[in-house]
């Protein structure tokens, strides 16, 4: 090479002009600590404050390195996805690669800049370390390799979900979520990083982290299986539950959580219902237990319980006031969420167990409760709330107010009503919401136009209702006011009511935490509409069970009082759903299979009564 | 001068029965042939389109199938593209036949297989043991040979038990989950 | 071969000998032996024995997810591993059809060439021990130090930077590298007339070498030598412009050759392939700056990756050779076969045995320094 002038022989000497490095100042490095690059992977630190113990780094380890410790002391909260377990390393295996880094959830774990660290072969348990904020010697190196934005492994945002706009939505009761394709389920599904969070706060413990790894290996039908080891009303908990797994996710401490809720419903929408009833029917038992089980009411905590119990060979009949399945999911929640045909779906795979369901049968009235005492080997009451509650301030007894669940029961049933041109909601929760957007869809065909306003006692902070419930509300043009409390309906001189009469809230709640909320009396305010909608609450209607048994009942403020497993102090009673925990689906069916194990448990205990 | 050499060799192998051809882009070419007619191709190919340079050869165990897949990696430093010739040949009993007399850095490829794989060329220079010396067990790139379940038999785990874990046993804590439970 | 494994063999009356050069030999690089046969200090045969480093590297990867084998390949050759890293994701883009961002591709090129920097500084140093000169050995050793600062500086690790990741790089660029970097290339440059006067140019070095494990263009063609090893028997043949990958083909440099074949030759080529290296990172320092983006396209979450059925066979040219990957998916989570041809598989085992014979023992280590051999590219 031209620049290497080795062929011009040179001389032997040419090594000695090496000596000229004599005269040169000499390298010195001195023996002290060398600060490492600000980027460097050194030994692991984990703000324990951030971290939730999901365990994602010990998936990604490529080393095996990674060992889940648990730590009394710690917070531990299923519902907000927080663990008491904190990741160690195994020194002797790790590579600091810092992949543990790149992927964690929380961006807790990173590296410090700290060189190293060495031992007596006596002291080898010194390569196993639990890293906490100080380091591995406590030495508060500053932090090397951390999670950066652009080099995160965490896919934080969500697939789209395409939904219709606010115009098309007004125009009908028709669903308005479109559900995940093909393609977009499996890129959400591979989002997940199976920390199993979803399913310790899920009520029903849902095996989210099974069905959503068999979305994304493409397996709809091993999906559909997975939900229906903890979930026979999946068709209607993948559109409306109130997805207690979303909050807990991990993914969604830097980012949006996986949509877990349409996951769970693309899984249901992609199989045939004739195929999810064969798959439902494969937990089956192929004997008959020769026992008679009788359910009060068809909602989503009696059919869950049905489910169980049929797959358990006992004979079930479920007993329905009304005329159609589903309770509370069929008469309280609008059709523009929940279409009914993927309810009745849920409610055939039961059927087709070989649950008989008897409608229009009201306990009580058509048969009384003493006779099922009689006849089965155990009652399950599953009612719900069925009656709403008033606000009983003056003028609340007129007849153009009216109660959120009474209405959307009639919307259901197509049951005329006198469509109000102008009404007001009191209540800031989701059935608040779902009257309000009903009537307001019932406004845009009959008058062309929406003229709701809703008024909550929370401020915006403290909503009730889900976000995207009032986000929608607005686009469908419903005004929402917060902290106002309602004081009198009035009416006019010709005893027509005109509208609501609110009070800026104050309070709510008073210093012991008791529900009594104040009012500042200087801010008032009229809300003039035609129909005023109570939507505050719901209570049972305990009449069913009769004087007698009423008498002998314990209770607990008015709602029947139930040992852990649904128990009532009568042997032979059980209670389950809403009417004991309050109105949530998701919660009814986990309260199915609790009671329906506490049933089972019962009848397979020979000679027990 | 390279690229119609390119064309020559594309119309020449899209001719030849047996042989499924496919260009992957200008610098990368597939071609599929039965086994019987490689060494013939890469006869062809060497002799005749200037791919002097074999680059490698590669095996893949295709266990569902019952075959091994051997991947022949030829380099034309004139037309500057490699020829990626498949061929299958029954698992059982392996054999194959060598194509040292063609390539010679095939001595390497073909032994370190033989090796690994447990493939039988014919007519290869050594097919004794180079880096599994000392190994008596199956071929261990063969899919049906579980490596890390070797590992677990062969070698225990270092089990360490330092001071802040007993400190946490104590107070009702401790390992809920081992990293290979989640293997 | 363990040592309770060794028989001694009875021999009829001979000059002939056999010896058991390495596994731990200074003049072995790495762990890696070779059975001589000699006659007086002429070797009559050599025939190399691998495995000593073995750890299974193909197997292993089979069994771990993509992005986890990112840790695992910089290992399969430790003084030069940032090839390894880059074609393997390499080999998984193509794959799974990711394009990989302008910057990043930028980037790979500036820590390729570093690397190549360190490797070729790292085997004249070695080089030269196995000839008796250990100065140019402490200053090669030392001076890739200085390198491996600016890789601690860029990746967190100063040996294995587990940097390259499928889709892209892991980090951006540090404030003020570039700088930083530059003033490392101007030090190494001010650098190169020293090792010319001490080394490369030195009678001592050259009349040792001269003629030292000589081959010819068709013997180095027909036994598959590849890298600085084929340059030296004058054909100009390099990866990064005949078979381009990254952006090679957009930046200037020569191709440097010699025509003598042996171990001279080869130091020479790799002497001129230093100043090449920093010219190529001197452009990357001109343009990078100008080149904005990302690091990395969006890749999918590691623990549920499904690459698309398919293989790859990439190539790039390391400090070594010619290093390829072939890597089969079958659209599962993990790679379902990964082939590491590292250009040393030739180098250490076939051309070192044919190279060795005839030459005297002392140099055998020379010829395998001169080819710069790398034995866990052979072992895995």
């Amino acid at each position: 090479m031209s620049d290497i002038p080795y062929k011009d022989k040179g001389s032997i000497l040419r090594p000695i002009k090496a000596l000229s490095f004599l005269a040169r100042k000499p390298v010195t490095e001195k023996i002290e600590p060398r600060p490492a690059a600000a980027n460097y992977r050194g030994f692991h630190v984990n703000d324990w404050d951030l971290c939730i113990g999901c365990s994602t780094c010990q998936k990604v380890c490529d080393n095996a390195a990674i060992t889940m410790v648990k730590i009394p002391g710690l917070p531990e909260d299923p519902v907000k996805g927080i663990r008491n377990e904190r990741p160690a390393i195994d020194y002797g295996r790790c590579c600091w690669c810092g992949l543990c880094v790149d992927i964690c959830p929380t961006s807790s774990l990173s590296l410090t800049t700290e060189y190293v660290h060495t031992c007596h072969e006596d002291e080898l348990d010194s390569y196993f370390i639990l890293p906490d904020p100080k380091g591995i010697h406590h030495k508060h190196f500053p932090k090397g390799w951390a999670k950066t934005a652009d080099a995160d492994l965490v896919d934080l945002e969500r697939q789209p979900m395409e939904e219709l706009d606010a115009e098309e939505r007004l125009k009908s009761f028709d669903e308005m979520v479109e559900g995940f394709t093909d393609q977009q389920a499996i890129i959400e599904a591979s989002r997940c990083v199976q920390c199993g969070m979803c399913h310790d706060s899920c009520p029903t413990h849902m095996h989210a982290p099974e069905y959503i790894r068999a979305i994304w290996e493409g397996n709809a039908e091993e999906a559909v299986r997975q939900i229906y080891r903890s979930n026979p009303f999946s068709h209607v908990c993948g559109r409306i539950c109130t997805h207690r797994c979303e909050t807990a996710c991990s993914i969604g401490r830097r980012g949006e959580p996986v949509a877990i809720r349409w996951l769970k419903r693309y899984a249901m929408d992609s199989v045939s219902d004739l195929r999810i009833r064969e798959i439902a029917a494969e937990g089956k038992v192929d004997y008959i237990s020769g026992k008679k089980v009788a359910i009060i009411g068809a909602g989503p905590a009696g059919l869950t319980a049905a489910f169980d119990l049929i797959s358990k060979g006992h004979e079930v009949t479920v007993f329905e006031a009304l005329d159609k399945p589903g309770g509370m999911t069929r008469y309280g929640i609008p059709e523009y969420r929940l279409p009914y045909d993927r309810l009745d779906a849920d409610v055939a795979v039961i059927t087709s167990l070989g649950v008989k369901i008897q409608y229009n049968t009201r306990i009580g009235q058509d048969i009384s409760i003493s006779e099922l005492e009689r006849n089965y080997d155990a009652v399950l009451v599953a009612i719900g709330l069925q009656q709403g509650r008033s606000t009983r301030i003056p003028g609340s007894d007129h007849k153009q107010v009216k109660k959120a669940v009474e209405l959307l029961r009639k919307i259901t049933q197509g049951k005329a009503f006198n469509i109000p041109q102008s009404a007001v909601v009191i209540g800031g929760g989701n059935v608040a919401m779902d009257i309000a957007r009903s009537l307001a869809r019932l406004q845009k065909e009959n008058y062309g136009e929406v003229r709701i306003t809703l008024t909550a006692l929370e401020d915006f902070d403290h909503f009730l209702a889900d976000a995207e419930e009032i986000k929608e509300a607005r686009e469908e043009g419903i005004e929402i006011l917060d902290s106002r409390g309602p004081k009198q309906c009035v009416t006019n001189d010709k005893g027509q009511l005109s509208g609501l009469v609110t009070l800026r809230v104050n309070s709510i709640f008073d210093d012991d935490g008791r529900f009594a909320p104040s009012y500042d009396d200087s801010d008032e305010q009229v809300h003039p509409a035609d129909m005023v909608i109570e939507a505050i609450g719901q209570m049972t209607d305990i009449s069913l069970f009769g004087d007698e048994l009423t008498e002998r009942l314990e209770w607990n403020r008015g709602r029947l009082k139930v040992e852990q497993d649904g128990r009532s102090s009568e042997p032979w009673l059980w209670s389950a759903g809403d009417m004991v925990f309050g109105p949530d689906v998701v919660h009814a069916v986990a309260d199915g299979h609790r009671v329906a194990a506490s049933i089972e448990k019962h009848l397979a205990t020979p000679g027990s009564w | 001068m390279s690229k119609e050499l390119n064309i020559w060799l594309d119309n020449l192998l899209e001719d030849i029965e047996s042989v499924q051809f496919k260009r992957k882009s200008s610098r990368r070419v597939r071609v599929d042939v039965a086994s019987e007619a490689l060494p013939a191709l890469l006869e062809l190919l060497q002799g005749h389109a200037s791919y002097v340079h074999l680059s490698a050869i590669s095996c893949v165990d295709w266990i569902a199938d019952n075959e091994f897949e051997l991947v022949y990696h030829v380099w034309s430093y004139e037309t500057r593209s490699l020829v990626s010739a498949h061929t299958r040949i029954p698992r059982d009993p392996g054999v194959y036949l060598s194509i040292y007399d063609l390539y010679q850095p095939a001595a390497f490829f073909e032994r370190d297989i033989h090796e690994m794989f447990g493939v039988y060329f014919e007519g290869s220079p050594d097919m004794g043991k180079f880096i599994l010396t000392e190994w008596d067990g199956p071929p261990p790139m063969r899919k049906d040979f579980d490596s890390e379940a070797f590992v677990n038999q062969t070698f225990s785990w270092e089990q360490y038990h330092p001071q802040w874990l007993k400190d946490i046993e104590e107070q009702g804590g401790g390992i809920t989950t081992r990293p290979e439970d989640v293997r | 071969m363990r040592p309770e494994n060794y028989q001694a063999k009875s021999q009829p009356p001979s000059n002939e000998y056999e010896l058991n050069f390495g596994p731990n030999h200074p003049g072995i690089e790495g762990n890696y032996a070779f059975k001589v046969k000699l006659n007086g200090d002429e070797v009559l045969e050599a025939r190399a024995d691998a495995g000593y480093l073995h750890r299974g590297f193909e197997k292993l990867m089979e069994g771990r997810l993509w992005i986890q084998n990112i840790a695992l390949v910089p290992r399969i050759c430790v003084p030069d591993p940032v090839p390894m890293e880059v074609c393997y994701s390499l080999a998984i883009e193509e794959i799974g059809g990711l394009e990989v961002p302008e910057r990043a591709q930028w980037i790979r090129v500036m820590h390729l060439e570093m690397s190549r920097l360190a490797a070729h500084l790292f085997a004249f140093g070695g080089h030269a021990a196995t000839t008796g000169m250990y100065t140019p050995m402490f200053w090669g050793v030392a001076d890739r130090d200085l390198v491996l600062d600016r890789f601690e500086e860029l990746t967190g690790g100063r040996v294995y930077s587990i940097y390259n990741i499928p889709g892209g790089v892991r980090r951006d660029i540090p404030d003020g590298f570039l700088e930083r970097l530059s003033s490392l290339l101007d030090y190494l440059e001010s650098r190169l007339p020293d090792y010319d006067n001490l080394f490369f140019t030195n009678q001592v070095f050259v009349k040792r070498a001269r003629d030292v494990g000589k081959m010819t263009q068709e013997q180095a063609l027909k036994w598959g030598v590849t890298g600085p090893n084929l340059r030296a028997t004058g054909l100009a043949f390099d990866v990064r412009r005949d078979d381009p990958y990254l952006v090679y083909d957009r930046i200037e440099f020569d191709i440097p050759t010699e025509p003598g074949g042996d171990a001279l030759s080869r130091n020479l080529v790799r002497r001129a392939e230093l100043k090449q290296s920093i010219h190529i990172l001197r452009q990357v320092i001109d343009r990078l700056p100008s080149i904005k983006g990302p690091i990395r396209c969006p890749i999918p979450n590691p623990l549920a990756w499904n690459v698309p059925a398919g293989e790859a066979y990439t190539r790039v040219e390391s400090s070594k050779g010619e290093l390829a990957y072939y890597v089969v998916s079958t659209g599962g989570d993990k790679p379902y076969r990964v082939h590491v041809r590292g250009p040393s598989s030739m180098h250490a085992v076939q051309v070192l045995e044919n190279l060795a014979v005839g030459c005297r023992l002392e140099d055998i280590a020379q010829i395998m320094f001169s080819l710069d051999a790398c034995p866990p590219e052979v072992d895995r």
